[in-house]
């Protein structure tokens, strides 16, 4: 196990630049989910790091030693793939145990994994078999397995789960988290699923067009995110983003004042340079009026038309109208509501963030929330 | 209705495969039908011979008993002066045995099948290296060079034969029996190499990278990678490459037929059932057998390459 640190890494292709600047230290037996939307240079990144690709500048460092220069093969680092990428000429025990053979292992220490491995992945049955004759599932395990039974420094993981049906995609979901907790290893989890990313990471890192927007815990994310982008990307469904106008302490959209002053963390003079902000409330922020126990801090959106009801079983989602744009809200099954009628619905002021109106959509909340 | 049309659809179909295959056949039966007879079965238009005669192919492979050599009673004396050594007796009844009459065709097979061999071996590795290099790696003039060598098929073989024998002259490799048969041996590597290269290139194509990122990934080196990954998958299209370039050295003729004239030891097949032809042992069920022992391992190639083409060894790796 060790560290794995990005300093000032370049990646382009010809002149397009792919990721941009990327600093990022995992530390020691530390899980760091990358997560952004397609294209956005997270494959790249993993891939600088495994030395599939080449830098174009700065420095990958695993514990101690710089690896730039280092082919893949002499990196210590196990990968699984997005494709599962399993030797088809080879058997399943073949495929676990093949990098394993490579690095050496006593044949002793090679049983051992292959059945610590396939007992914790469920593979005992399907050892003889080719991939050819598993399903994806099983592929899936399999490909985990060749990374697991290795004795990495690191270990990559390439969207392994996206090939999945969403049931299974859960299950194994579970099962690396597990397994990760058994093992405490370094990894770096590569996703575009932002439930991946919240359920696995130690660490989550949000990048868009080859920028990391944020670096934080998953709580830490969800509850702080520093623009709009990372804001609406992560949470499901996304934030609602309502523009504001300032007048006084007050934010004012539809004929709603939101006293700023309640508001965690604002500064108010500096909130006062502003035109105009936008005001972030998540869908699972929204209390049900009739069903909240009232606080000072409550602030209460009267009288909302409900223009539509998805029943989700426990959850439901509301659509209606906040200044002028769609929002959502999730209630939980205690909701009687039906579209159109009218609900009032409150929200606890120390949960609402604020973004400048800039393109990158800065928060303006500091500090802890 | 329907069904009634599909039936004579497929009789039809049927019929007109039936036709193609027998059209195509028709000489092979034809060869085996003749080289089965016995010469007074020679004018029957029958395919099938009335008796079978399997003396040709006997005779060819050398099981016929030898034959009495029938010595006059003056050379007969002679050979019993115990004076005379025993080389120069030798030499005499030489002299009256069937020798001339015996066409060496094990010989003939032996060279053949060595240096078809050794082209087939040859051509394959060296053409899996260069295919891997042109499907995989990027250098510069890269497709140039993987279009290059398709330049040998526009250049027909006649052409080339009187240019290349004087070069290997003048290399001082036609003087010497092993010389030629090693230029001989670089021209059908040079004639198998590029279409060999191209199938092989089009295969590994469909080999997705990412089995040797996960092999790099895994620890082996991308020489390794070629090796435990790329090559063992490859296995069913190197073989077929391998048939074929055994077939094409195996057959060929010009080329042979101008470097090897002078080294009758040396001749293969092709070459050797044209003097067969034209020479005074040209007695047909003679010439229709060595044809089909010359055809018998070509077959049994394609057949062997037919059984290991089904199924495709690459299924299941990836997905996505
Ligand atoms: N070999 C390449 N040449 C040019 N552009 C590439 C190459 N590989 C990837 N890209 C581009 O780099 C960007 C990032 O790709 P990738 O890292 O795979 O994204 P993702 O975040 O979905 O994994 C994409 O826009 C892609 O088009
Ligand atoms: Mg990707």
């Amino acid at each position: 196990m060790s560290s794995v640190i990005l300093r000032n890494v370049n990646k382009s292709y010809g002149n397009l630049p792919i990721v941009k600047n990327l600093n990022l230290e995992v530390k020691d037996g530390e899980f760091v989910v990358l997560v952004g939307p397609s294209g956005c240079g997270k494959s790249t990144t993993l891939r600088m790091v495994a030395g599939l690709e080449d830098i174009t500048q700065g420095e990958i460092q695993i514990g101690s030693r710089a690896i730039n220069d280092l082919p893949p093969h002499k990196r210590n680092i196990a990968m699984v793939f997005q494709n599962y990428a399993l030797y088809p000429h080879m058997s399943v025990r073949e495929n676990i145990v093949f990098g394993l053979k490579k690095s050496g292992a006593d044949a002793e220490t090679i049983k051992e994994k292959l059945a610590d491995v396939s007992e914790m992945l469920k593979l005992d049955d399907y050892l003889d078999r080719k991939p050819a004759d598993l399903s994806g599932g099983q592929r899936q395990r399999v490909a985990m397995g060749r990374a697991l039974a290795r004795d990495a420094d690191v270990y990559l993981f390439d969207e392994p789960l996206s090939n999945l049906d969403a049931k299974l995609r859960h299950h194994m979901r579970t099962e690396i988290a597990r397994i990760q907790h058994q093992y405490n290893m370094t990894a770096i989890y590569v996703t575009h699923d932002q439930i991946e990313a919240m359920t696995l990471g130690d660490r989550v890192v949000v990048m868009r067009d080859g920028i990391v927007e944020q670096v934080g815990t998953p709580m830490e994310i969800y509850l702080q995110p520093t623009n709009t982008f990372v804001a609406t990307f992560i949470g499901s469904p996304a934030m609602n983003l309502i523009e504001a106008k300032i007048e006084g302490e007050d934010l004012v959209f539809d004929n709603y004042r939101l006293p700023a002053a309640k508001i965690a963390n604002v500064d108010l003079q500096d909130l006062k340079s502003h035109d105009t902000v936008l005001v972030g409330i998540r869908p699972d922020f929204f209390e049900d009026s009739a069903l909240s126990s009232p606080s000072d801090n409550l602030f209460e959106f009267n009288d909302i038309q409900v223009e539509l009801v998805e029943n989700l079983g426990f959850d439901k989602e509301i659509m209606f109208k906040l200044g002028g744009e769609d929002a959502k809200a999730r209630l939980d099954l205690r909701s009687h509501v039906k579209r159109q009628e009218n609900i009032s619905m409150s929200v606890d002021l120390n949960r609402v963030l604020l973004f400048d109106t800039s393109p990158q959509g800065m928060l303006l909340n500091t500090g802890e929330v | 209705m329907m069904n009634k049309r599909s039936t004579t659809q497929s009789v039809i179909l049927y019929a007109l495969v039936l036709a193609l295959v027998i059209f195509c056949v028709f000489p092979f039966l034809q060869i085996l039908s003749t080289s089965l007879k016995h010469p007074i079965d020679w004018g029957n238009p029958s395919l099938i011979p009335r008796v079978l005669h399997l003396d040709a192919y006997k005779e060819l492979l050398g099981l016929m008993p030898a034959k009495e050599v029938d010595v006059p009673a003056s050379v007969q004396r002679l050979l019993d002066n115990p004076a005379l050594s025993a080389e120069k007796k030798q030499m005499l009844l030489d002299k009256f045995s069937a020798g001339g009459d015996v066409f060496p065709f094990g010989r003939y097979m032996l060279n053949t099948f060595v240096i078809s061999f050794v082209t087939g071996i040859c051509s394959t590795f060296l053409a899996s290296l260069a295919a891997y290099a042109i499907a995989r790696l990027r250098f510069p003039a890269q497709s140039l060079m993987a279009n290059g060598v398709l330049f040998v098929y526009m250049v027909g073989g006649v052409l080339l034969m009187v240019p290349l024998y004087q070069m290997s002259v003048n290399v001082g490799l036609a003087s010497s029996a092993a010389g030629t048969i090693f230029s001989l041996f670089l021209i059908y590597l040079i004639q198998t190499l590029p279409v060999a290269m191209y199938m092989l290139g089009n295969y590994f194509r469909t080999i997705p990278f990412s089995l040797e990122e996960a092999a790099m990934m895994d620890g082996c080196s991308r020489v390794e990678a070629f090796w435990r990954i790329i090559m063992p998958l490859s296995k069913p299209m190197l073989f077929t490459v391998f048939i074929y370039c055994f077939v094409i050295a195996w057959n060929e003729y010009l080329f042979a037929s101008v470097f090897l004239k002078q080294y009758q030891d040396f001749q293969t097949l092709p070459l050797a059932l044209q003097t067969l032809f034209t020479s005074k042992n040209a007695i047909w069920d003679r010439i229709m057998a060595a044809s089909m022992l010359t055809l018998l391992p070509v077959v049994i190639c394609f057949m062997l390459a037919n059984k290991h083409l089904s199924g495709g060894l690459t299924d299941g790796g990836v997905k996505g």
